[in-house]
């Protein structure tokens, strides 16, 4: 029934979009009503998800997608998060954040009717296309023809808190830029006032805002449950989601900085059509089963082609009408040796470079493969050794960025800023003497610290100290770089003073770790309602007689006959220690022990930066 | 030169939507690589019969004729599945040598497993340590490989080989 429901509502919602995009030729109706049907396409798309969902909540295993995915013994949580843990239901919520975005899009107030209108055609074919890809070739309303009373269940690796908000927060970004991308042409088209600029800058934060959380969500996955020490590996789903975070950061720098020159308005355009596009790339990348990797559910051509087009229709449009209606030119940009526009013209360049170095490496692998039938991959190497030397610059431009002017090359205090950056430069060396000398700690801590201080130096000498919200939103911009500070300095340590320690132990056995002893207390196994968990538990000595209970250890899924690894780690100031638990062998258990200095502040960084991103979306 | 400047996205997507639609229709797997070994020589090998430990072949043995390499296992459920197409092969193509490894199993259940399935392969050798299968390239069982006359890997297939496959893509190259 709950299937019935949601196909039903599916149908009708994209129904309503194809009435809709005819409405302004043939039926002619008022902003009001046009905007009354958007809603209501919305909340149908909405229905059709939420019944899904309800197919899933009661173990309605006459739903195939429900048989294929999901267990009856699985916990509840686990259950609402198998709706979006399978291809079908994934393109579903898709399609429901999508309409979500128009929803609210639609309640904007302020923007011109036909503007408003247009956007929401184009969001309106956007939904249409990707209603129908689920409808032809991923429905996920298909009705179990033979019956049975259990399920298969659902990827394991997959059943973790985390990784269940992981996938609708970040498509909350990666769908949040359809609504950037309408807004853009519909820009094009109208060729209006600058109206729309301040409209997209808003969505354009909020949709960064949800990738940079769905990222880090990811990626804090990765780090305890992939049981590796890291938390980036260069995968080429990681790779797809930083493209558009990458181009979405130049948007939104873009947006900000944006005075009504015609130059800027054309590459914010360009952007936003880029941020878009790179996310149905990612999409199609991901969906089409090109790439394996834990977030392909299964390769299928005639999806795979589906979506291609899909990409290849919205991303040719969109750049066809750029070419076609590029914004008319008038006042040339202001550029100085130094001032604002610069850096940022600068900055721009230099993410957009970044951006196709990492176009370059995904892709790179299907094109040799179609070419030489050779199957090559590219890995950290590639990215560390040219992504990072391109951000590098950039990251010291960011620096002083936020203290140069608009019309003069002067910064303002400039010698406080040249006297602290001197007393760091020599502080890091003097720590990078002491520790291990390493060229990329010291560039990435210096650096790291540099923008922390500079922003803190510019917070205390360009505005008077207050504690309210007018303030914060003052200072916002030096905020966010603070966040970026710190997330470098925690990229930096966890990776260049990353620490290996590796042991072979018996039950009972005590080690070193870091000058401090550790007991190898017992294996334990214990069944759990969906698996079976091994645990080695270690007692972690904490000094004054005091220890910390650590579990590393893995889970069998006996549903789907695989073993997840569950890292244990001890959460300190200033570093994680991260236990793994290898294999037994000869009676000893091979123990890995990684320690990673500051990698909380990864976490805390990219926090900062997100409360940034709101409270910019509040600042007009 | 701003022109060009704004054709190039609609350029870098033509290639991208190019390369990926010749991927996606060429019908590859991402998770069956292709052999680095295709046209390379059969890698060198020496192993025991399953029967009878002092009956070796050796890489010069497969040399002048065309040689099927399959390997399997006992414990491996698709094998099961490919199993009866050797036989078929067998019958078709009397000249063709059909050389059978058995990967990582133990003599007694691999026995057990021809005796109640049938023995298609000319030769049984024994991979016990999974060497071979390394030097060969193996991802996972079953694997099948075609050597031409010259002892040159001419194709390779990973996972059980079908009707299909057999028509399409084996048969053209006996």
């Amino acid at each position: 029934m709950s299937s019935l429901v949601g196909f039903l509502s599916l149908v009708f919602a994209i129904g309503i979009n194809f009435y809709l995009l005819l409405s302004k030729y043939i039926f002619k109706f008022q902003k009001q009503k046009f905007n009354l049907f958007i809603r209501f396409s919305s909340l149908l798309t909405l229905l059709s998800f939420f019944s899904l969902m309800y197919a899933y909540v009661v173990s309605d295993f006459s739903n195939y997608n429900v048989f294929q995915n999901s267990h009856s013994n699985k916990p509840l949580i686990y259950k609402i998060s198998g709706t979006w843990g399978n291809h079908e239901g994934s393109m579903l919520l898709w399609l429901s954040i999508l309409s979500i975005f128009s929803f609210f899009f639609s309640f904007t107030k302020n923007i011109d009717e036909s503007f408003q209108r247009l956007t929401l055609m184009i969001q309106s074919s956007l939904h249409i296309l990707f209603g129908l890809f689920i409808v032809f070739t991923s429905n996920p309303f298909l009705v179990n023809s033979i019956l049975v009373n259990e399920g298969l269940g659902l990827n394991p690796i997959l059943q973790d808190p985390g990784l269940a908000v992981h996938p609708p927060i970040l498509y909350g970004g990666y769908v949040g830029y359809s609504i950037v991308f309408s807004i853009a042409i519909a820009g094009l088209f109208q060729n209006t006032d600058n109206e729309w600029l301040y409209v997209a800058k808003k969505w354009s934060l909020i949709s960064w805002t949800f990738l940079t959380g769905g990222i880090a969500l990811g990626s804090y996955w990765a780090y305890y449950e992939l049981g590796w020490g890291g938390w980036w590996f260069w995968d080429p789903v990681e790779n797809i989601s930083l493209m558009p975070w990458i181009a979405g950061l130049a948007l939104v720098h873009s947006l900000m900085m944006v005075r009504g020159e015609q130059a800027i308005k054309k590459w914010i355009v360009f952007l936003s059509i880029l941020c878009f596009s790179l996310s149905v790339f990612g999409t199609f990348l991901v969906r089409s089963g090109i790439l394996t990797s834990v977030h392909s559910f299964a390769a299928d051509a005639s999806r795979g082609i589906f979506i291609l087009l899909i990409f290849f229709i919205v991303t040719g449009f969109g750049f066809l009408v750029f070419l076609l209606k590029e914004p008319k030119k008038s006042n040339a940009l202001n550029l100085l040796f130094i001032n604002k526009v610069s850096a940022l013209v600068i900055n721009n360049i230099l993410m957009i470079i970044a951006t196709l170095t990492i176009l370059l490496g995904t892709i790179y692998p299907i094109i040799i493969e179609v070419l030489y039938n050779k199957r090559i991959s590219v890995g950290g190497p590639y990215f560390n050794s040219t992504v990072i030397p391109i951000m590098i610059p950039g990251f010291l431009l960011m620096s002083i960025a936020p203290i140069l002017s608009w019309q003069t090359n002067k910064i303002n205090n400039s010698k406080k800023y040249v006297l602290a950056f001197i007393i760091l430069s020599v502080l890091v060396l003097i720590q990078s003497y002491f520790l291990d000398f390493n060229t990329w700690g010291f560039v990435g801590l210096l650096l790291g610290f540099w923008i922390i201080l500079a922003s803190i130096i510019a917070i205390f000498s360009s505005y008077k100290i207050k504690i309210n919200i007018k303030f914060f939103k003052i200072i916002n911009p030096h905020v966010a770089h603070i966040g970026v500070g710190i997330a470098i300095v925690g990229i930096t340590c966890s990776s260049v003073f990353q620490n290996e320690l590796d042991f072979n132990l018996n039950e009972g056995d005590k080690f070193n770790v870091n000058g401090k002893t550790v007991l190898f207390e017992k294996i334990e196994t214990t069944n759990q309602i969906n698996f079976q968990s091994l645990r080695g538990k270690f007692l972690f000595d904490i000094g004054k007689n005091q220890s910390k209970e650590i579990e590393a250890g893995k889970n069998y899924y006996p549903v789907s006959k695989m073993i997840t690894s569950e890292a244990g780690i001890l959460h300190q100031g200033n570093k994680d220690i991260y236990f793994i638990l290898g294999d037994q062998k000869n009676n000893e258990w091979f123990v890995k022990v990684l320690i990673n200095p500051f990698v909380s502040f990864i976490w805390l960084g990219v926090i900062i930066m997100m409360y940034s991103g709101l409270i910019a979306v509040s600042r007009r | 030169m701003n022109r060009i400047f704004i054709l190039t996205p609609l350029i870098v997507l033509l290639i991208i939507c190019f390369f990926s639609f010749v991927y996606l229709l060429s019908g590859k797997d991402p998770n069956k690589p292709p052999s680095a070994l295709l046209n390379k020589d059969v890698p060198i090998f020496e192993s025991s019969s399953l029967y009878n430990s002092k009956d070796i072949i050796k890489t010069k043995d497969i040399k002048n004729k065309k040689t099927l390499i399959n390997f399997f296992a006992s414990w491996c459920s698709p094998c099961k599945i490919e199993h009866p197409l050797f036989f078929e092969i067998r019958k078709k193509y009397p000249e063709l040598y059909l050389l059978g490894f058995n990967h990582k199993d133990p003599t007694s259940d691999a026995k057990k497993y021809l005796e109640d399935d049938g023995n298609p392969y000319d030769f049984v050798g024994v991979d016990s340590d999974g060497l071979i299968a390394l030097d060969f390239g193996v991802f996972g069982l079953p694997e099948t490989y075609l050597i031409n006359e010259d002892g040159k890997i001419i194709y390779k297939f990973m996972g059980p080989i079908t009707m299909d496959i057999l028509k399409n893509e084996i048969e053209p190259l006996l």
